[in-house]
């Protein structure tokens, strides 16, 4: 428990400026860690949760398969909001002699989260919690695409990730002593973790054409194994193991318009991502749907002559879910 | 020195990333290259082969898009234009490959344009399926 690195008791019996420093570092690692032991009364937020919060937050911005979005949390205590955005591209490539084809992706994922919960501290005391995370995140994928049929096909494959994981804390209404002797409620403590993932990922794709217009329908199961590494705060110094489920639909049709001679396609889609093993206590959710409209543009070209870029679109649509409302709105490549 | 060896690979990928449009035969020939194999030519059976050098003017080809269960033999016939590049590829589109003409844009990139649908795909079982013939 991160009371063995802090002893809190101590530094506040003894009030020199040094002990003033640990009380504010323990108060802050408090924020970050929320120690049961340290505060009791807030046993619902323990050590394990506040690292399940750090993973599950770089998890919900950076696994593949998501794309941007702009989220608002708002279930009484909790107020957050979270947006993820990413610059990536993947495509299948051929291998000759062999029906399976070659898959690969590359994507620089961020994302911020800013989350304000109000506790009840030991002694019944109102506490303001306020933790503003960034991450920054470089991602790789690699495998293999099956086609089962003309229609259907499974695509096994491998992301690894880099994650910065950039924390800062506030914690008001604690009591502490300054060395003045003034009580002070506030405190701070910035702290970074960087995240190792490996994700292993099966996506079963279906599509079919009707006339000019076409549905896909898509599941997608990513399990994530993270390996956090933190200097500044050892409860960041974790691993875990989680899953996310995403179901996607998008029916798409032909448009008369046409630039530099390239048509556009309208579509219409609508999601579901699930994070199977996220507590809903971690960022406020567990699951989103997704539904949008936008419009695809067939430029059909081949950068350095090694992979087709097909379509570039753009995408606006609403995010909902119990507590939740967010956005999207942006450009999307395939 | 880290910087110096980046900048050596990053230029060496540029270097070797130049889209580069292959050669023709002769006079009168165009090319044609494919993602999938070739099995027939203007009516003749051929090893299967990725590269092509066709004759201008109307083409015949076969071409097969495997998959686990069936297989699709793509018929396309159109008129080739001499020193003019084609490509072949899956594009996800009603039928399982779409020709294209490949034009080289410039050093980082090519085009594929003109899209178009084979005449018809005959889909046929893979061994130890039992699927009937039939075209879609």
């Amino acid at each position: 428990m991160l009371t063995s690195y802090w002893p809190v008791s101590d530094s506040v019996r003894f009030p020199t400026f040094k002990n003033y420093l640990l009380v504010l570092a323990a108060n802050a690692v408090v924020a970050v860690a929320l120690n049961a032991d340290s505060l009791p009364g807030l046993s619902a937020l323990s050590d394990s949760l506040v690292r399940e919060s750090a993973i599950d937050f770089v998890n919900t911005t950076t696994s593949p398969g998501l794309e941007g979005a702009t989220l608002t949390v708002d279930d009484g205590n909790r107020q957050s909001e979270q947006w993820r955005s990413s610059l990536g591209f993947a495509a299948e490539f051929t291998i000759k002699n062999h029906i399976y084809n070659g898959y690969w992706g590359l994507a620089v994922v961020g994302g911020s989260l800013n989350d304000k919960l109000e506790l009840t501290g030991e002694s019944g005391q109102p506490l303001k919690l306020d933790i503003t995370r960034d991450v920054m995140s470089l991602r790789g994928s690699f495998g293999l695409s099956y086609p089962m049929t003309q229609h259907f096909k499974l695509r096994p494959y491998l992301s690894l990730s880099v994650s910065d994981l950039q924390t800062e804390s506030l914690v008001d209404g604690l009591l502490t002593t300054a060395p003045s002797g003034n009580a002070e409620t506030t405190a701070v403590f910035n702290t970074s973790a960087q995240m190792l993932s490996t994700t292993g990922s099966v996506d079963a794709l279906y599509s079919r054409w009707y006339g000019n217009n076409r549905l896909e329908l898509s599941a997608h199961y990513h399990l994530i194994y993270t390996d956090a590494f933190s200097e500044d705060n050892p409860v960041l110094e974790t691993e875990a193991w989680n899953d996310v489920l995403q179901l996607k639909s998008r029916y798409s049709g032909p448009t008369s318009l046409t630039s530099m001679g390239r048509p556009w396609r309208w579509q219409v889609y609508a999601n579901h991502i699930n994070f199977l093993s996220q507590d809903n206590l971690s960022l406020g959710y567990t699951g989103l749907f997704e539904f949008g409209v936008g419009m695809e543009w067939q430029m059909n070209i081949k950068p350095l002559d090694w992979f087709g870029w097909q379509m570039l679109g753009l995408k606006a649509g609403v995010i909902t879910s119990s507590n939740v409302e967010g956005y999207f709105m942006g450009l999307t490549a395939r | 020195m880290k910087l110096r060896i980046l900048m050596f690979i990053c230029s060496s990928i540029l270097l070797y990333a130049c889209v580069q449009s292959p050669g023709f035969k002769g006079d009168g020939y165009a090319f044609i290259r494919s993602n999938y194999p070739i099995v027939k030519a203007n009516g003749e059976e051929v090893e299967p082969l990725y590269k092509l050098d066709i004759e201008s003017g109307k083409n015949t080809l076969v071409i097969v898009y495997n998959t686990y269960r069936h297989d699709y033999y793509c018929r396309f016939g159109w008129t080739a234009e001499a020193d003019t590049v084609y490509e072949v590829t899956d594009q996800e589109n009603s039928y399982p490959l779409t020709l294209h003409r490949w034009v080289r844009t410039n050093s980082l990139w090519a085009s594929r344009l003109d899209p178009m649908e084979p005449l018809e795909c005959i889909k046929k079982p893979r061994r130890g399926n039992t699927a009937d013939d039939s075209s879609t």
